[in-house]
């Protein structure tokens, strides 16, 4: 078996980066690392309903399931922020814009991660859930990047089947 | 000028909508390959059509393909707008006859630029 270099902390923040530099403005840039104040919700992310979840699979020549985690104010931003909305109309956005914004979101950062990875592979379509999404047992992470935007944490990880990497694996 | 949007996602609509607003096009939006096919049947025949790959019920490349098995649609410029980046995908669509692909995430000069090159935008030049 051919052990597969999954992506680095640093492959993830460039294409994070990049997305939200493009969809979002850079204004207010994205920063690696989650502030002391914020750690403890980061643990929380994964736990409770004030997270929106987004994910997406790839299948084919390297597997992972790419997630995103972010609180429920980041989400709104990140919605009204993509649809090109004034803050102030944030209240315009329901529930669908949500998931849509969220979905699309994880939708051109899992095509970044893919692209850096060996092909061909395919992407499904997004899934988005309010709390956690949990992968299957036989897949474990191999990277997540814990982010701050806006004062909100944020994290994106990567979750691949236990066989596909490693030693032995 | 009159552009077809076509991607699933409404968020991805909106973007792709505020860019070629920008440039004096008028726009229609299709949920996906078949909706998009139902709106040129309906008699709509468009200048621009940006075309995400992956969607339900029919994805952007078999629109693709329909759209360029049909003499009616042949003047229509066709772009694939999408976070599929693989070498051989791109090439494909190409083949298909896709006039250009953008991959996701994009600018919105990216794609002005394209739309110059291919004769479908001006660029206002500043004094």
């Amino acid at each position: 078996m051919i052990a597969i270099d999954e992506p680095t902390i640093s492959d993830v923040h460039a294409v994070v980066e990049e997305v939200w530099t493009s969809f979002l403005g850079s204004d207010e840039p994205i920063q690696i690392g989650a502030s002391t104040e914020t750690t403890s919700l980061v643990d929380r992310l994964m736990l409770d309903d004030d997270t929106w979840t987004a994910a997406i699979t790839v299948t084919g020549a390297w597997e992972a399931m790419i997630l995103i985690s972010v609180p429920v104010p980041a989400a709104g931003l990140i919605t009204v922020g993509m649809l090109g909305l004034d803050p102030a109309e944030a209240e315009t956005c329901g529930l669908e814009d949500l998931t849509d914004a969220l979905g699309e979101l994880v939708n051109i950062v899992g095509g970044g991660v893919k692209s850096l990875m060996p092909g061909p592979s395919a992407l499904s379509l997004p899934l988005v859930a309010q709390g956690a999404i949990t992968s299957t047992s036989n897949l474990e992470e191999v990277c997540a990047v814990d982010l701050t935007w806006h004062g909100h944490p944020i994290r994106v990880s990567i979750d691949v089947p236990r066989t596909t990497h490693g030693i032995g694996g | 000028m009159h552009a077809l949007i076509i991607d699933d996602s409404r968020t991805m609509r909106s973007i792709l909508k505020r860019i070629v607003h920008e440039i004096g096009f008028e726009t229609t939006e299709a949920a996906n390959g078949q909706e998009a096919l139902d709106v040129l049947e309906a008699g709509l025949v468009p200048d621009l059509c940006l075309i995400d790959w992956n969607m339900p019920l029919m994805d952007g490349y078999t629109f693709v393909t329909r759209v360029r098995a049909d003499e009616r649609w042949r003047s229509m410029t066709l772009m694939m707008v999408t976070t599929e980046s693989e070498h051989g995908q791109i090439v494909r669509a190409l083949a298909a006859g896709a006039h250009e692909y953008v991959i996701k995430p994009f600018t919105a000069d990216a794609i002005v630029e394209k739309l110059e090159l291919l004769g479908l935008a001006v660029r206002e030049v500043p004094a």
